[in-house]
């Protein structure tokens, strides 16, 4: 069971440091110039974070298959991220996702 | 807006069945979900209160997570640039990784700032109705696809198709690799600050990267 108090601290803590991320940028839009610079240095922040919450997730995950060691859901995702490179479309890439690992895991 | 909402259903899905497992009442899964409104940071901050993870690690990784919005604040600035307060609030609160997506689709539609302000907060109130009754949903009907359908994979996948489009040149899929081999190293690392540290060391490689390649540009630029 999760605190009561410990639950609202994360919240209101969260809530408020999301919203001031969240209005960072946009709140000083028209105070000054946003360079180049500071571009390229936002640029990397998805890929800078996002690899670190998703492969592990994937990576340590077991699962059913032998002759994939276990590792279907990382090899699925390998797939998923080929799929979205070439097609550039997010529901194609979800729904080949969730479709592979389904056959995957049912079928073969 | 429809393959959008594709990605938030089942995140949504998901969000609201770990929050009754965790125990959470309905009411405490609402008002996490209206006041921080990032499904992602959630999650993990919800993952981490159930092993009683201390609460500057738990704010600080839900943070992280969320970092990207600066990225985001600086994409739609210029759309807000001339509007009030009131506005610049409301479009930041509604700043989703969704929503990014739909703007950044869209932006050679737009005929001017405020065709675009209205579109934005269009799609942002569809997303955000798909997003609080799928959490609903989720909470309320458990895992509501059938069973062995493994909907928390729509997870990982979502933020597969966040990431790939912003893997321009060959030094942001550098990072990106270094992020994932990161995530995997420091994964057990003591107080949970695994992605913490991971996500800090990945975008240290981006500022030498970039500094690499500032200073072989000025070598070239030199001769």
């Amino acid at each position: 069971m999760i605190d009561n108090v410990y639950f609202w601290s994360v919240v209101a803590l969260l809530a408020i440091g999301t919203l001031l991320i969240r209005f960072s940028v946009i709140a000083f839009s028209n105070r000054f110039e946003i360079t180049d610079r500071h571009r390229e240095v936002f640029s990397y922040i998805p890929a800078a974070i996002i690899p670190a919450i998703v492969v592990p997730m994937v990576f340590f995950h077991k699962g059913n298959l032998d002759w994939l060691a276990g590792k279907e859901r990382l090899f699925v995702v390998v797939l998923a991220a080929a799929v979205c490179w070439f097609t550039r479309n997010m529901l194609a890439t979800i729904v080949f996702g969730l479709v592979t690992l389904y056959l995957l895991t049912h079928i073969f | 807006m429809l393959p959008v909402m594709t990605g938030v259903i089942p995140f949504g899905a998901v969000m609201g069945t770990a929050a009754h497992e965790a125990g959470l009442s309905v009411w405490h899964s609402t008002w996490m979900n209206v006041l921080v409104f990032a499904g992602a940071s959630q999650l993990a901050a919800v993952d981490l209160m159930t092993k009683n993870v201390s609460l500057l690690v738990v704010v600080a990784t839900g943070l992280v997570i969320n970092l990207r919005f600066i990225l985001y604040s600086a994409a739609f600035s210029p759309f807000a640039r001339e509007a009030g307060w009131g506005t610049k609030l409301l479009s930041a609160y509604m700043l989703t990784d969704q929503s990014y997506a739909v703007m950044s689709a869209n932006e050679a539609h737009f005929r001017n700032k405020q065709d675009a302000l209205t579109f934005y907060f269009g799609s942002c109130v569809c997303m955000a109705i798909a997003w609080h009754l799928s959490v609903l949903a989720g909470f309320y009907f458990g895992n509501f696809s059938p069973r062995d359908w493994a909907l928390d994979y729509a997870v990982p996948l979502s933020f597969v198709v966040l990431v790939i489009p912003t893997l321009k040149t060959w030094k942001h899929r550098a990072v990106a690799v270094c992020s994932g081999v990161f995530g995997i190293l420091f994964r057990d690392l003591p107080l949970n600050v695994g992605l913490l540290v991971a996500a800090f060391c990945a975008m240290a490689v981006a500022l030498l990267l970039m500094r690499l390649a500032g200073l072989t540009k000025s070598v070239r630029g030199a001769r």
